[in-house]
């Protein structure tokens, strides 16, 4: 990733990052002007990276392997699920569990679906892993919908504590948090901003880990079967490859990904329901994936990030009053329109992988790999 | 004994519905050869359809069956929309794309969310009926057999039998249906034989969609509507689909029969003591498909067409 780096970005790539830093400052104005409550923008960040942290987990089965999984939801649901069980005031079974520890139930849950669903469906064709894996996501929901005695039904479950909220220094800060210079305040935070902060924190430090994490093994040997699988699945078959334990690993870890953001989201919203659970929460993801490029990881974080950006931008578009559509058909509209509208015009997505897909090895050389 | 009756005219009701949609699944997974996400959205359009035509038929007199005629006409209005929607949307979206099938199912699934959309934005999200005052189940059968089965199940059942005879003459007795198994078997086989394949994928679209249509009245009629009933059926109809075998129309009948039978029989399974409720009727549903695919890939009727 050295030297080709340097002055290599294409005007497209430019033209994202410009339009990316207007919004950014669109919004920081907001933030000054009071018109945007600093909380809500922290909000607003933490729930875009999470969107790029289930776009990363999907790029994994479906950019690197080719998987064409359909049960994001479930993965993502598990995950929140997990953590809320655990560690929820109202939670059926245990609540109380610090959400540190709980954070590997969400994933342990999640680990396990992956290999439950994994297992059958790995072996099929393409469309019917699709249909099948969106089948038993939904047996998911069903499940957690109707068995009320350990998941809390439809009412969902209340009473998630924040993240940090039993951490030494930060689960005990007294609220406002005010700075002093020479014995006047000069800076109040509420507790809102505190903890939003925190949130963002947590999510960066995952975020950059996912995604560290992913650049390594993709250039690993290990990536490098997965993407010879997804060209061309028989010719890794006769290099004597067992396509299907790599496709498995893949899919294990993609799921994990997804799983890390459903926890993230259960202690960002306090709040979990199955109807988090919806097919719709999977359409969202695929696209971030489609729309940022498939196989990109940079692409999958600017997806995630435009879909914050739909959810959040119809909300504010209708409530100004001026459009003869509810918030949420606007909704499904645009996600609708963008779906048809990619596949169209750019089916490879905005940020393709391009210098991903090169070994820094063979910089020197030609562009071929 | 009344029990296993009443479940299995509950199926046949059901399964009904499921026929009728999973024919149209099944000619467009055959012809067009992706896995249409906007099937179930297209029920729903149908169902919406025949629901604002309704508004104006429904005065017309006479009973057929114990609707009215003009629900009748609704039902028939509805299923030209669901046509010409369906052939407009191959037209415009489908047919200039130069994609794979997993290119054409993503797309599919955002021509979906548009149908919904428009569906939600017209009429909201709130559940609507049919203007028809409902009847209690018939007397003959609840006397002789103890089974609830209301005149409005029967003119379901009776109507989608019409419905799939007609479409059976079609692709046995005429020229245009050897068109269209021809296309289905092979379609470029079927191109330099001569044959107008771009018209016979039309005929298709049309034949699938209305039937969707119908299916999605029928199922308005069973139940209610709201913008979501299509969507929420659709993986059912999946099932059916590949339970029958990909691309066959007598195994998606086949198909569709099982899976809306299974449906409705999930409740034996509480009565015989395993905790699962009628709310996992769906879930049964999409683990017998998962099953079917593991032992037979093709489905139970993958070679027939």
């Amino acid at each position: 990733m050295s030297a080709l780096d340097v002055g290599t970005y294409s005007p497209r790539e430019k033209g994202v990052v410009g339009l990316l830093g207007a919004l950014g400052a669109f919004l920081l104005v907001a933030v000054l002007t009071g018109f945007l409550a600093p909380a809500y923008l922290l909000y607003l960040i933490g729930l875009s990276a999470m969107y790029m942290l289930l776009s990363m987990g999907l790029n994994v089965q479906w950019g690197y392997g080719g998987m064409i999984n359909f049960s994001v939801a479930a993965f993502f649901g598990l995950g929140a699920y997990g953590t809320a069980l655990l560690t929820a005031s109202g939670s059926p079974i245990s609540g109380g569990v610090s959400p540190v520890i709980a954070l590997f139930g969400g994933l342990g849950l999640a680990a396990v679906l992956a290999v439950i669903i994994g297992y059958p469906t790995l072996k099929l064709r393409d469309d019917y892993l699709a249909i099948a894996s969106l089948g038993l996501a939904e047996v998911v929901r069903i499940f957690i919908l109707n068995e009320s005695q350990w998941t809390a039904g439809s009412a969902g479950l209340t009473g998630i504590p924040l993240f940090f909220s039993d951490w030494p220094v930060l689960g005990d800060l007294t609220y406002p948090y005010i700075f002093y210079a020479g014995g006047t305040p000069v800076f109040n935070m509420s507790q809102s901003v505190v903890t939003s902060a925190l949130n963002v924190v947590l999510v960066t430090v995952i975020v950059a880990a996912v995604y560290l994490f992913l650049r390594r093994i993709h250039q690993s040997p290990w990536g490098r079967v997965l993407r010879t699988i997804r060209t061309d699945e028989d010719l890794a078959e006769t290099l004597g490859k067992n396509t299907f334990a790599f496709k498995m690993q893949a899919f294990v870890i993609g799921s994990l990904i997804m799983a890390l953001a459903g926890v993230f989201y259960s202690h960002l919203v306090l709040f979990v329901s199955p109807s988090d659970l919806q097919p719709i929460t999977t359409f969202y993801v695929w696209v971030a994936v489609i729309l940022g490029g498939t196989g990109s990881d940079r692409g999958a974080m600017l997806g995630g990030f435009t879909i914050v950006a739909i959810q959040q931008g119809t909300r504010f578009m209708t409530d100004t009053g001026l459009l003869p559509i509810g918030a949420a058909p606007l909704r499904l509209m645009l996600v609708g329109l963008l779906i048809i509208f990619i596949v169209r015009l750019r089916p490879e997505g905005i940020l393709p992988p391009e210098r991903e897909l090169i070994w820094p090895d063979s910089l020197g050389g030609g562009r071929d790999e | 004994m009344a029990q296993i009756l009443q479940y299995l005219a509950n199926g046949l009701v059901f399964s009904s519905i499921i026929i009728l949609g999973s024919i149209g699944l099944s000619l467009v997974y055959s012809i067009a050869d992706f896995a249409n996400f906007a099937h179930g959205d297209t029920m729903t359009l149908g169902a919406y359809g025949a629901f604002v035509a309704f508004g104006v038929f429904g005065g017309l007199g006479g009973t057929v069956l114990g609707l009215p005629l003009g629900f009748f006409l609704s039902l028939v209005v509805g299923m030209a929309l669901a046509a010409v929607v369906a052939v407009l949307t191959h037209i415009l979206v489908y047919k200039p794309l130069d994609t794979d099938s997993i290119g054409l199912l993503i797309t599919s699934i955002g021509v979906a969310f548009v149908y919904r959309a428009v569906l939600q934005a017209t009429f909201g999200t709130d559940f609507l009926q049919y203007d028809i005052s409902r009847s209690g189940p018939i007397p003959v059968l609840l006397d002789t057999l103890d089974v609830a089965v209301t005149q409005r199940d029967v003119a379901i059942i009776v109507s989608a039998a019409v419905l799939v005879a007609g479409l059976h003459l079609l692709l046995q007795r005429t020229t245009l249906g050897r068109k269209m198994r021809a296309t289905a078997d092979n379609p470029d086989l079927a191109r330099v034989s001569g044959i107008r394949t771009d018209r016979v994928i039309l005929v298709m679209w049309v034949v699938g969609s209305a039937l969707a249509a119908a299916g999605g009245v029928f199922l308005a009629l069973y139940s209610q509507l709201d913008p979501r009933i299509g969507f929420n059926i659709l993986l059912v109809v999946f099932a059916a689909v590949i339970l029958g075998g990909i691309g066959s129309v007598y195994g998606a009948m086949l198909g569709g029969l099982l899976i809306g039978m299974l449906h409705e029989l999930t409740p034996l399974l509480g009565d015989i003591g395993l905790p699962i409720s009628n709310a996992y009727a769906p879930a049964v549903a999409f683990v017998i498909m998962v099953a079917v695919l593991l032992v037979r890939p093709r489905g139970i009727a993958g070679d027939m067409t």
